[in-house]
């Protein structure tokens, strides 16, 4: 008994070792969060459109496809990275893809679709970053999955990269 | 002795100077010159909330101590719904609701935290009893 006394410590610390080096493997990144809207309904918005400059048609664009809301900002490097395999999906069929244009100058927004080419179905315009706060985004960029339903399935916080862009499609076929 | 007195006076200042170290430091804020609301006491409400919420990009300040962007528009939000009307619980809720419970810097007490309380009494409780029986078996052997 009293050997097992001296004994315990180590092996404890052993285990918290092993429980540390287990996360650090396994779990890529903690300062990633998960989102608190998960199986919630999308957030309703108002806003004007990027494109057509007038109102962004919430009811229209929210139907019962399977949607990707993209947050984006012509000045945010990251965006520009990941905008080909957003537009790589814009090629695929019955999924739609919304773009939520935050806190940009719409003419630089333009300039940046013009240069990258445009994968989104229509543009909403968030100039004060209200409509990110009402879909928990604390950094652009961020995709949501959205259902046939408008229930909101997976979030991605940053960027779609070469890294992530298979499980990312795997969780889009996953909802379709 | 005269040399006892002098190191406890020494070592005194060195408290007082870290405590009042902390002080300035707590003092420190990022809010803005025109974020501030006409009611003072409104204004105490909104930096009490804010030195409660995490900010989600600097993870381990307040948004009350951060300059970024997104707490900066936090505060705002928070001094808005102040100013509307709305209860502090109200406000803690509405960025529960979209940020989840991360954002709150005190963890809420639930049945998801529960162990995240109440570890720390179960290891004090183990350490007591522990150091009692060892003590005991101790005095037992002398």
């Amino acid at each position: 008994m009293r050997k097992f006394i001296f004994i315990s410590p180590i092996i404890v610390f052993f285990c918290i070792i092993f429980i540390f080096l287990y996360l650090l493997i396994t779990k890529s990144d903690p300062s990633e969060l998960p989102s608190a809207l998960i199986n919630q309904k999308a957030p309703k918005f108002e806003t004007l459109s990027l494109l057509s400059e007038k109102n962004f048609l919430y009811e229209k664009e929210f139907n019962h496809d399977l949607k990707i809301v993209n947050f984006f900002s012509s000045w945010c490097i990251p965006c520009s990275a990941e905008h080909k395999y957003i537009d790589l999906l814009s090629k695929e069929k019955g999924i739609k893809i919304i773009g939520i244009n935050y806190k940009d100058d719409p003419k630089k927004a333009l300039q940046w679709l013009d240069n990258l080419g445009n994968p989104y179905s229509d543009v909403a315009i968030d100039s004060n970053g209200d409509i990110a706060i009402n879909w928990g985004v604390y950094g652009i960029p961020e995709t949501f999955i959205v259902n046939y339903n408008n229930i909101i399935q997976y979030r991605l916080a940053g960027p779609i990269t070469k890294k992530n862009y298979e499980a990312f499609y795997q969780q889009i076929i996953k909802n379709k | 002795m005269l040399k006892n007195i002098k190191i406890n006076k020494l070592f005194f200042l060195y408290i007082f100077l870290i405590f009042t170290g902390s002080v300035v430091a707590n003092n420190c804020n990022a809010v803005e010159p025109e974020e501030f609301l006409k009611d003072p006491k409104q204004e105490l409400r909104a930096r009490n909330i804010s030195q409660n919420v995490r900010c989600l990009i600097c993870q381990n300040q307040s948004i009350d101590e951060s300059s970024a962007p997104l707490a900066k528009d936090l505060r705002i939000i928070i001094r808005n719904k102040i100013t509307e009307g709305s209860t502090d619980e109200e406000i803690y809720k509405f960025l529960t609701d979209r940020y989840g419970d991360f954002i709150l810097l005190n963890p809420p007490f639930k049945t998801s935290t529960i162990l995240l309380w109440i570890l720390p009494f179960i290891f004090f409780l183990i350490a007591i009893v522990v150091l009692y029986w060892h003590n005991k078996n101790s005095k037992k052997n002398n």
